[in-house]
């Protein structure tokens, strides 16, 4: 199999964070997993990420501002000619902070704010930080880069969509992303508390197309969560084919979750080279392509377009990854997503369990 | 008031709001405030309009085989635009019009430069015509009781602002300074003859407006073109030469291009308009048949993609 070109390196710099929201997806035990890579380090990433053929690279994390390397950092990957964007709560970094990022070559911004409602913000992010998202764009558009704000929609957020477009129209942004919540990690134990219901969502979608007709911009992204579809979502368009995804420790990863999976042995860098990575490891190699494909996947006329879902899905709710992603409505097994779908009925708030503060 | 009258002023009343003398494109043409560039683009434009007016007036009079009168008075209007032999009629007219601001004589009557946006509406139109029966047809034509009055402004307007249109071209407004009014005057009389319940007033109160919003949309088009488009400032264009093709890009996207689009948006300078780079485009490649709207195209679907933003004509406020 000829290896596939990586289009997108995402780089996670650290899984510190100051925040700690009930939906993130990072690990569990995130806080045992260490800032193996130095900036050096992550400048021989980005050189052999654009070999491969990256363009992109999102500065992420946990929260990337809190490496006191990030400039430098983000100057290899200028200089490595990828097109640098910096994934950040907006909590740490002063407006002058921004300067030398910029200088260095930083090209985009993607801003998460928790809520349009403060109190509501700073209860999801358990931190008080609202305010200093807002005076953290505003900075980041006054210095004239491009914002795309990303606020992850959950039960109770998802009916204040429209004073979430409004915030996202003052502080003009170039582009809004209301996303899904990914049910892993936190997400998947606050997963009652986060789905919203059919409904919930029907209304939002009706909000978000009414603003679009009223103007361009920005752009509004929503999408209806593969929990209450029929079709699972085209995971990373395909497992290690187009986003290669470092994590603090150095480790190469087809994307966020994958780290969770039993068995599969992924490669570090420092160790191996990047191309070796991402081309070689077993766990990268794992699910590519379609002959680890069980059926109905194996013969169903949807497999080039969504991959058979998810592996991670799969794993979470079935315990194995190699099986139809049980959002999909051909899966043999769907109780999970329909049991999920069942708990969401209704609009009731209820209870968030935060990301934990250190190792749980 | 009678229903009669009650029609007759549900109609003007819809002149008065909907009509395109209020589009900000006539407004700023007679404030004096369009660029050249604008006044020949609009006369190109507004020429496939005037070539769909005798196909639809042809689609109207074959709707009824039955009113003489009607038929005798209507045809009145493709000999109008026909004229009686070459060199005569509104369409010649329209046509030393567009001359007399500078456009080619022969890429005008070519219709190759005809926006997408423009040749959508005047089709709209002549679609109406043919999906509709002969009272909503006639109705729709209703907006030439507005066209007198737009016709005067506008001959004040060229004399005043434009001096470098040359008297001659002029004619065409002329002309429809009096065939319009003379032409609303039966129509209106033979729709409020048929119109017999409140439904039918309905019926042609819509047709009137849909008629309206195509005149609109035919002027949105046009203003749209003087909007000069350059690439958004966070925009990267690369050679990808992994696969051999130009990426613009974008945060958390690329665009690829081929050679032609590529070609396009080496031009893009924030300076010409869009309908300037489009000229030039079909210019540079004359083989190309469709290359004048495929670039008006490629520069919307580029805006939309967030690549290209596009400013405002030079000359709008
Ligand atoms: S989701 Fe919230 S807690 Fe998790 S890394 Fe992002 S900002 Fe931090
Ligand atoms: S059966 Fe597999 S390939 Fe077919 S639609 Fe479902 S997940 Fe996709």
């Amino acid at each position: 199999m000829d290896t596939p070109r990586p289009l997108n390196l995402i780089a996670e710099l650290t899984y510190r964070c100051p925040l700690r929201c009930g939906y993130c997806s990072n690990p569990l035990d995130w806080a045992s997993v260490r800032d193996g890579l130095d900036s050096d380090a992550w400048g021989r990433v980005m050189h052999e990420a654009a070999a491969l053929g990256a363009i992109h690279v999102g500065l992420t994390g946990g929260e990337p501002t809190l490496r006191p390397d990030l400039r430098e950092i983000v100057a290899h990957a200028a200089a490595a000619n990828l097109y640098p964007h910096l994934v950040t709560a907006g909590t740490l970094i002063e407006p002058a902070g921004l300067d030398p990022l910029i200088e260095a070559g930083l090209r985009s911004v993607q801003l998460s704010i928790q809520d349009s409602d403060p109190a509501a913000s700073d209860a999801m992010a358990g931190t008080e930080s609202f305010e200093r998202k807002l005076a953290f764009a505003r900075a980041v558009r006054a210095r004239g880069l491009p914002i795309l704000l990303n606020v992850v929609v959950h039960r109770g957020n998802v009916d204040r969509v429209d004073a979430i477009i409004a915030l996202a129209r003052e502080l003009d942004v170039e582009r809004l992303e209301l996303a899904n919540v990914q049910y892993y990690g936190w997400a998947l134990l606050n997963r009652e508390a986060l789905l919203p219901s059919r409904a919930q969502l029907e209304r939002a979608r009706l909000r978000v197309e009414a603003a679009r007709a009223e103007s361009a911009r920005p752009e509004i992204l929503i999408a209806i969560p593969d929990y209450h579809r029929e079709r699972p979502k085209p995971c990373m368009g395909g497992w290690g084919q187009k986003m290669l995804l470092v994590d603090p420790s150095g480790r190469v990863l087809p994307c966020h979750a994958a780290a969770d999976l039993p068995g599969l042995e992924f490669w570090r860098f420092g160790e191996r080279s990047l191309a070796e990575c991402w081309g070689e490891a077993p766990g990268m190699n794992a699910f590519r392509g379609e002959d680890w494909m069980q059926e109905p996947c194996r013969s169903c006329s949807e497999r080039a377009r969504d991959h058979g879902g998810c592996r991670c899905q799969a794993f979470a709710l079935l315990g194995d990854a190699a099986a139809t992603d049980p959002a999909c409505g051909l899966a043999p097994d769907r109780s999970a997503i329909l049991a999920a779908r069942d708990a969401a009925e209704g609009d009731g708030i209820r209870p968030i369990r935060h990301r934990a503060t250190s190792a749980s | 008031m009678s229903a009669r009258a009650d029609l007759e002023a549900r109609l003007r009343a819809v002149g008065e709001e909907r009509y395109h003398h209020r589009h900000p494109f006539n407004l700023r043409m007679h404030a004096g405030e369009l660029s050249a560039e604008e006044i020949r683009a609009w006369a190109r434009n507004r020429y496939y309009y005037q070539t769909r007016i005798p196909k639809k007036d042809s689609t109207i009079l074959a709707k009824d085989g039955t009113d003489t009168e009607f038929r005798r008075e209507w045809i009145g209007r493709i000999h109008d635009h026909d004229g009686e032999k070459p060199g005569e009629g509104g369409l010649e007219l329209w046509l030393e019009l567009a001359s007399a601001t500078g456009c080619d004589r022969d890429e005008v009557e070519s219709l190759r430069f005809v926006l997408p946006g423009v040749r959508e509406a005047c089709d709209a139109y002549v679609e109406f015509v043919e999906s509709h029966d002969l009272f909503d047809s006639v109705a729709s034509s209703l907006t030439e009781m507005f066209a007198g009055d737009i016709m005067k402004v506008r001959i004040a307007a060229f004399e005043a602002h434009y001096p470098w249109v040359a008297a001659e071209g002029l004619r065409y407004f002329q002309s429809r300074t009096s065939q319009a009014p003379r032409d609303a005057a039966f129509g209106l009389s033979w729709v409020l003859d048929h119109a017999d319940s409140p439904e039918d007033a309905a019926r042609c109160v819509a047709a009137l407006e849909r008629k309206c919003e195509i005149l609109w949309s035919l002027l949105d088009a046009v203003e749209a073109a003087a909007r000069r488009p350059e690439l958004v400032p966070h925009a990267e264009v690369r050679n990808d030469s992994a696969e051999d093709r130009t990426l613009v890009v974008l945060p958390e996207r690329a665009v690829a291009l081929n050679e032609s689009a590529r070609e396009l948006l080496d031009l893009c300078d924030g300076e010409k308009s869009a309908d300037a780079l489009a000229l030039e485009i079909a210019h540079r490649h004359p083989d190309a048949k469709t290359a004048y709207p495929d670039a008006h195209d490629f520069i919307a679907h580029m805006e939309r993609a967030g690549v290209l933003a596009c400013a405002a004509s030079a000359t709008a406020g």
